[in-house]
């Protein structure tokens, strides 16, 4: 089961040297279960701190978070998080690391590392499991923290810019297979961004954040992703993508 | 590249440099020992004379002199075991120093008010000469093996604990977020991250550890240090059977060295990311 967002009334300041800084303001934002919500916006408006706040890592200023009727009190395995840069542990192999969740909740030894064999073909990751992540590539990196937060079968997944360091190809490659998982799973999904093109390719809804401090300027459910239909490329290839796309472009600039 | 290809790898040129000045120095060596510019003679052993004496120490030899006895080795023991015995009591007082330090330091290094609290002792303690206590441990613990074991764990075990606090402050933030966002409970969030995370730090921290308990055991076997290579090393240097004392210096440093390797094989089999990631 997937479990819907709730935000109220959120805003985040950082007490810095120079004084408080203001980085969320006024958000308001109601995510259903099973949508697949992308955020986009301007560097340093607020992205990574909101959801780090929907994470729990850090308690806002003002307002309410609450994660399937609870509120948020601190990090927990109902919400999975994938970091912009991977976290991996160095001390653990590959197929160690994605059965840390299971391992973290009890299962057995061998059910959790059959577990961790399945995601790990989900990703492509297969022949890399014996491997430490330090032996692999920034993608393959990615894709491994992928199936280690998938195989801690969270109801809500956190992606903060997962493939911002990503060359095109590969991370177009990387794009279509969460789609797909997407699209077998039904989880919710917040997916943060810097690339218009991929807001609108995976969203099944897309918001655009304003500059520092951030709230929410846009906000439009886009009909591609969740069309089970369409494959990869023809969605790319939609004459109403480039048109969605110019519309969130123009969110952003302003 | 092709004049590199030509020559011996760096490996191979070293080991080739460090045997050519060791003929040098043992020639040097040799000469001014033959030369006798110090008298008496036995002030000045001969590399032969030393090997002669390291010998005898590790074997069942007479006793000289026209007396016609044997003896085992050196004070009853070879010289193998005098270190063994330093060995013991380092190996002792480093594992009494792990058990205390690491426990110590991932406490210390993730519950501010400990570390603030406990933190200037363990400085304090680090920044004392060991032999400055050794005869109040003596005083409590006897002058057998029980009072040195001691002295080596409380020189071990500050540098352990300050190498375990630095690397837990310093695991990243995110490694922890990630193990909670995974389910991690406190005492797992401690055994699944923070203490690999601070095995290179805590491997630092023992290898100056080692480093500091050889001299240290060395040292304190001045007093009472019989079986002990640094026990013998003095006796032997005061009944001026100075080839013995200088092949036992010569053993004492070369474990050091040794030592000191064997802490950086375990970093590198434990700690295969060091660096990497
Ligand atoms: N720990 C912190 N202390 C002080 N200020 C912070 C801290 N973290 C973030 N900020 C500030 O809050 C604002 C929002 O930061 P945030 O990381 O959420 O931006 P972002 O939208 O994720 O940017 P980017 O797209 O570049 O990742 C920025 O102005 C940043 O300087
Ligand atoms: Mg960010």
């Amino acid at each position: 089961m997937s479990k819907g967002i709730t935000v109220a009334g959120l805003g985040h300041e950082f007490r810095a040297r120079g004084g408080a800084v203001p980085a969320l303001e006024g958000i308001d934002l109601d995510i259903a279960p099973g949508e697949f919500v992308t955020l986009a916006g301007p560097s340093g408006c607020g992205k990574t701190t909101l959801l780090r706040l929907v994470a729990g890592f850090a308690a806002p200023t003002s307002g309410t978070i609450t994660v399937g009727d609870v509120p948020v009190a601190g990090p927990g395995p109902d919400r999975g998080v994938v970091f912009q840069q991977p976290t991996l542990y160095p001390w653990l192999d590959v197929r160690r690391n994605v059965a840390l969740g299971p391992k973290l909740r009890g299962v057995g030894k061998a059910q959790r590392l059959a577990t961790a064999g399945r995601y790990l073909e989900l990703v492509g990751l297969s022949d890399a499991a014996d491997r430490r992540p330090y032996e692999l590539s920034g993608g393959m990196q990615q894709r491994a923290q992928i199936a280690r937060v998938l195989a801690g079968d969270p109801e809500v997944v956190l992606m903060d810019e997962p493939y911002g360091a990503l060359d095109a190809l590969t991370r177009e490659r990387l794009q279509n297979e969460l789609l797909s998982l997407w699209r077998a799973s039904g989880k919710t999904i917040l997916f943060i961004t810097h690339s218009v093109d991929e807001a609108v390719f995976l969203g099944s809804r897309v918001l655009v954040m304003s500059p520092r401090p951030g709230r929410i300027v846009f906000d439009e459910f886009v009909p591609f992703s969740a069309d089970a239909d369409l494959a990869p490329e023809e969605i790319r290839a939609l004459p109403k993508f480039a048109e969605v796309a110019g519309r969130v472009r123009e969110a952003i600039s302003h | 590249m092709s004049s590199t290809v030509l020559e011996p790898p760096r490996g191979v040129r070293r080991w080739v440099g460090l045997a050519l000045s060791l003929v040098v120095l043992l020639a040097t060596w040799s000469v001014v020992a033959a030369a006798d510019l110090v008298e008496p003679h036995y002030l000045t052993p001969s590399p032969l004379q030393v090997w002669d004496a390291f010998i005898r120490a590790n074997s069942h030899h007479a006793v000289g002199g026209g007396i016609d006895r044997v003896v085992r080795g050196e004070e009853n023991y070879f010289l193998w075991e005098h270190l063994v015995v330093s060995l013991r009591r380092i190996g002792l007082g480093l594992l009494f120093g792990v058990l205390v330090g690491v426990p110590l330091g991932l406490l210390m290094g993730s519950v501010r008010w400990v570390g603030d609290l406990v933190g200037p002792y363990v400085d304090f303690l680090r920044s004392l000469p060991p032999l400055a206590y050794i005869g109040f441990l003596v005083a409590w613990f006897g002058i057998y093996d029980t009072s040195k074991v001691w002295l080596l764990f409380l020189a071990a075990f500050p540098p352990i604990t300050l190498a375990t606090i630095n690397g837990v402050r310093g695991v990243r933030q995110d490694q922890l977020n990630a193990a909670r966002s995974l389910g991690a409970s406190g005492l797992q969030l401690t055994t699944a991250v923070t203490l690999p995370a601070t095995l290179p730090d805590i491997l630092s921290g023992l290898r100056v550890a080692v480093g500091f308990a050889w001299t240290t055991v060395v040292a304190a076997e001045l007093v009472n240090g019989l079986p002990g290579i640094g026990g013998l090393a003095y006796l032997s240097g005061t009944q001026n059977k100075i080839a013995l004392s200088v092949a036992c210096i010569l053993v004492i440093g070369l474990t050091a060295i040794a030592l000191d390797a064997v802490i950086r094989t375990i970093e590198k089999l434990v700690v295969p990311w060091r660096g990497k990631a």
